[in-house]
């Protein structure tokens, strides 16, 4: 067949006819935080600073995306729940320790101050917590557990994060491992966790679901979310175990390739005072329902305050991070 | 003398660019499959290639050794072929049947059992595992109007129930594609034998099936490639089944931090040799290359007329498409109308607020709408170019790179969309010289829309190349000793008869492109989000009813578009065919007109 360049022009006119440019928005925030896009809205309303907001899905894919970008970062914020995993990007020169002088206006709470890292990998900007989540249909309330120990009841019906896609689950795993020992800890799991359709579920919405409409009557899940879920009128209720909870920050972390420092300091500054907390409150969705930790801002209504925190040793966290995923997914993960 | 030599010049000149057009062909497929898989799959030997902090070319087959060593790994290899394998064989035979129904049967109510597989295949595959699980749980719809006895619920949340969803969600795909070889056939060899008093079921078994073989095998490689990559299912209905895919096993390794680059492409690798291996398996045994059916000569065939069976047909056809469509859509469509989970079909639980929210043009739901509809036009539009134009170059060399590239498209098929978004990034984010690239650039829509090009090629490759290959080489070369130039032999023989291909390529392509996600998660460009990453927002942060009602409207305005694109086709080529004469005329249509 003879040829001529037919055969390249539809490739080259559709490649050349039509472009579309790069952005020109002065920050680009990663994030998996259903309140960005409000708060990112107020900021950008007070400040005149504008903002690319990208959410390519979960925590997970968040951070397996900016792991594909590798040293060639395109964020220059990244805003999701946990702060094991910042400590690790800090320490891979994804991130660089946030500024002293952008945390040092900030007027956190004991809450707040507690969870603020020492090499400043993250700025806190709010907190969550794992807790046990109960069908109040599918359990009476005599039954109800009230210690994380207490699940071994419901063994073979209690649904959970897989830590190796969700922060918030590898976050609470840390902690159960720092307050149990991570023998023991390794030990009570075997005894709850014994329905691998169940344990190793990919996000807390799987988690809702299994426990609304699937086998599953109790489960171990991020409480906001839970929260978001009662309120939308849903037979579920938090229960904050007695032997503590550990507390999930919302890490601000900022890129180390960043060429956007002031509008990054700015948007701290914004997100870390009262009216960009108002921002971050004024939903009805999962992540709007979080613990504020700035002095003087209340909780939305139908967030309980009073929970017995532990916070996490995110070094030792961050080392065992590894070895303590895999012995989870070989357990647990079908 | 002098007029002999401008001749050879400009023989030459013009080999130079025949020569020229083919390297920039082939180099666009390599650019848009060939360097994102071989990117991934690389880290299979060297596996701190991209490693952020200290890359090198240091060679290990630790990588491949986790093959064997993990246990779940293996398992996950055995479960996708085992479930790959038998979904091929069932969903070939239930869309063959399909094909051969609506193409050569006289049944009742023939035009609406037409449309059956398009709207199964548009609807997308995150909207029918979101329902089949509603459908199903424990306390799921069926279960609520006491239609769900314990058993059914643990048997579909098994092998069982998995291979069901699979087989009935994937057989457009082999209507498509043997569809497109029925429509090739005609009847002129089967009149010869029903006239020497052969009988029918022997016409098909020695004649029509033979002659099919080649689109049955295709059909049975691509939907075993299409199992091979489904993500949807494998992280839904298979994890509550306890039956590990390697799609999911490919996800955990790349959804964290940091990521498991090696064992991603080592499975990647498994994937794409299982597919290979598959084609190569097909060649082997066929040994023979496709047969040359569309001559212009072929007469439309005579349809069966199936008398009261065809009734009972038609019946068939309608319970497949309850189950295959009216269940999941009608699941999605009450899980759109309701409030809560819980209170499932209670009335005071109905709402309209969520179309109401998803209908609402100024919302973000709608422009993440209207951005898809953009992306998947245009990208539909470059990707059948492009599989035109490297079909038309495939059928100049020899048997081996035909086989080569068709090999190559059916097998990235098989690849997950994680991959090829991830194959993408490193590309055009990580790779010297490409990074610098302002378009298409990492970051802007320019990206995205290359990258469904990307998964859509092999689609329309698979469409276009079957129907070109059925071209009989004697048209072309009648047109040649006429001294018709390759340029006119194209657009006025080769693409009218291809144009049905086409047609059914750039709407697969549309429908594909429109629901795509795994892409468009990777490749999510700073601004102007597409409609998938908004509806997996919406499924992440529970908000399911919302979710359900923009998706519902993703497939109305997905499959209004294609309907006129359709009817527009039919206009179009009613009037050229009747100019012409030409096959467009007698193409079978859509609507059932012969």
């Amino acid at each position: 067949m003879t040829l001529n360049g037919y055969k390249a022009l539809p490739l080259v006119a559709a490649f050349v006819g039509f472009s579309f440019g790069a952005s020109a928005a002065d920050l680009t925030i990663y994030d998996a935080l259903d309140f960005a896009p409000s708060a990112v809205k107020a900021f950008t309303a007070k400040t005149g600073v504008t903002v690319d907001v990208v959410e390519p899905g979960s925590t997970g894919e968040v951070l397996g995306k900016i792991a594909a970008e590798g040293d060639n970062p395109q964020f220059d914020i990244v805003w999701v729940d946990g702060s094991a995993v910042m400590e690790r990007m800090l320490r891979d020169h994804i991130l660089q320790a946030v500024p002293e002088e952008a945390i040092s206006g900030v007027k956190y709470n004991e809450m707040g101050k507690s969870l603020l890292p020492k090499n400043r990998s993250f700025v806190p900007t709010g907190a969550s917590t794992t807790a046990i989540e109960v069908n109040t249909k599918k359990v009476p309330s005599d039954q109800t557990p009230k210690s994380w120990a207490d699940l071994e009841k419901f063994a073979g019906k209690v649904a959970a994060k897989d830590p190796n896609l969700s922060g918030p689950a590898f976050q609470w795993l840390a902690g159960y491992f720092q307050t149990n020992g991570v023998d023991t800890g390794k030990a009570l799991l075997e005894k709850v966790l014994t329905n691998k359709a169940l344990a190793g579920l990919s996000s807390g919405g799987k988690v809702n679901k299994a426990i609304l409409t699937g086998d599953a009557v109790v489960g171990i899940n991020q409480d906001s979310g839970i929260i978001a879920k009662a309120k939308a009128g849903e037979p579920v209720v938090a229960v904050y175990p007695a032997d503590g909870s550990v507390a999930l920050p919302i890490g601000l972390g900022v890129s180390a390739k960043t060429k956007h420092m002031d509008a990054a300091k700015k948007f701290i500054a914004f997100v870390t005072s009262a009216e960009g907390q108002a921002a971050m409150q004024a939903g009805d969705d999962t992540d709007f329902f979080f613990m504020p930790i700035i002095e003087g801002v209340k909780p939305k209504v139908d967030r309980p305050s009073d929970i017995k925190f532990i916070v996490l040793d995110d070094v030792k966290a961050a080392s065992g991070e590894t070895e303590w995923k895999q012995w989870y997914k070989a357990k647990f993960v079908p | 003398m002098i007029h002999r030599g401008l001749i050879m010049r400009f023989s030459n000149a013009n080999s130079l660019l025949s020569t020229a057009s083919s390297m920039l062909v082939y180099l666009a497929f390599f650019l848009l499959i060939g360097l994102p898989l071989t990117l991934v799959v690389m880290q299979v030997i060297f596996p701190d290639v991209f490693n952020p902090n200290n890359p090198n070319f240091e060679m290990s087959f630790g990588p491949l050794g986790r093959i064997f060593s993990l246990p779940r790994v293996y398992l996950a290899i055995l479960h996708s072929v085992e479930l790959a394998s038998l979904v091929g064989v069932l969903a070939t035979i239930l869309g063959g049947a399909f094909a051969v129904i609506v193409q050569r049967c006289d049944i009742p109510w023939r035009k609406t059992v037409r449309i059956i597989p398009w709207i199964v295949f548009l609807t997308p595959a995150y909207l029918k595992t979101v329902a089949w699980v509603l459908l199903m749980s424990p306390g799921g719809y069926l279960a609520e109007f006491g239609l769900l006895p314990p058993l059914t619920g643990s048997l579909f949340f098994a092998f069982p129930g998995l291979t069901l969803v699979h087989a009935l969600g994937l057989f457009p795909f082999a209507t498509f594609i043997i569809g497109n070889a029925l429509r090739g056939l005609g009847s002129e060899m089967e009149d010869a034998a029903r006239l020497g008093g052969v009988s029918l079921w022997r016409i098909w078994l020695k004649i029509n099936l033979p002659l099919l073989a080649p689109a049955l095998a295709l059909s049975f490689i691509a939907i075993f490639a299409q199992v091979l990559s489904d993500f949807g299912l494998a992280s839904t209905i298979a994890r509550m089944s306890n039956f590990g895919v390697l799609t999911y096993e490919i996800y955990a390794a790349t959804s964290s931090y940091p990521i498991d680059f090696p064992l991603a492409g080592t499975q990647s690798l498994v994937l794409l040799s299982l597919v290979t291996v598959a084609v190569v398996a097909d060649r082997l045994l066929r040994r023979k290359d496709d047969l040359k059916l569309i001559s212009g000569r072929s007469r439309p065939s005579r349809d069966y007329r199936l008398g009261y069976w065809g009734w009972v047909v038609t019946v068939m056809a309608f319970i497949v498409a309850f189950i295959a469509l009216i269940l999941p859509v009608g699941a999605v469509i009450i899980r759109a109308l309701t409030r809560t989970l819980s209170e499932g079909m209670s009335l005071h639980n109905f709402t309209l607020v969520n179309l109401i929210e998803a209908s609402n043009i100024h919302s973000m739901a709608f422009t993440a709408l209207s951005n898809s509809l953009r992306y998947a036009v245009i990208a539909s539009l470059i990707s059948c170019a492009a599989a035109v134009s490297l079909a038309l170059q495939l059928e100049g060399p020899g048997k081996f790179m035909r086989s080569s590239v068709m090999s190559l498209a059916l097998a990235s098929v098989a690849i997950p969309g994680i991959v090829f978004g991830f194959g993408y990034i490193l590309m055009w984010n990580r790779l010297p010289f490409f990074k610098d690239f302002s378009f298409p650039h990492y970051g802007d829509s320019s990206l995205l829309i290359t990258g469904y090009v990307g998964v859509a090629l092999p689609y329309a490759l698979i469409v276009v190349m079957a129907s070109i290959g059925q071209l009989a080489p004697s048209l072309n070369d009648s047109a040649r000793l006429f001294g018709v130039g390759g340029f006119r032999r194209v657009i006025r023989i080769t693409l009218p008869l291809i144009a049905f291909s086409v047609l059914t390529g750039f709407i697969l392509n549309f429908i594909h492109i429109m629901f795509e996600l795994p892409v468009s998660q990777m490749l999510i460009p700073r601004t102007e989000s597409p409609a998938p990453i908004y509806v997996l927002r919406l499924l992440n942060y529970d908000k399911d009813g919302l979710a359900c009602a923009l998706s519902l409207l993703s497939m109305l305005i997905a499959g209004g578009a294609a309907l006129i694109l359709w009817l527009g086709f039919r206009w179009v080529a009613s009037r050229n065919g009747a100019a012409n004469n030409g096959q467009w005329i007698s193409t079978p249509s859509l609507t059932g007109d012969r």
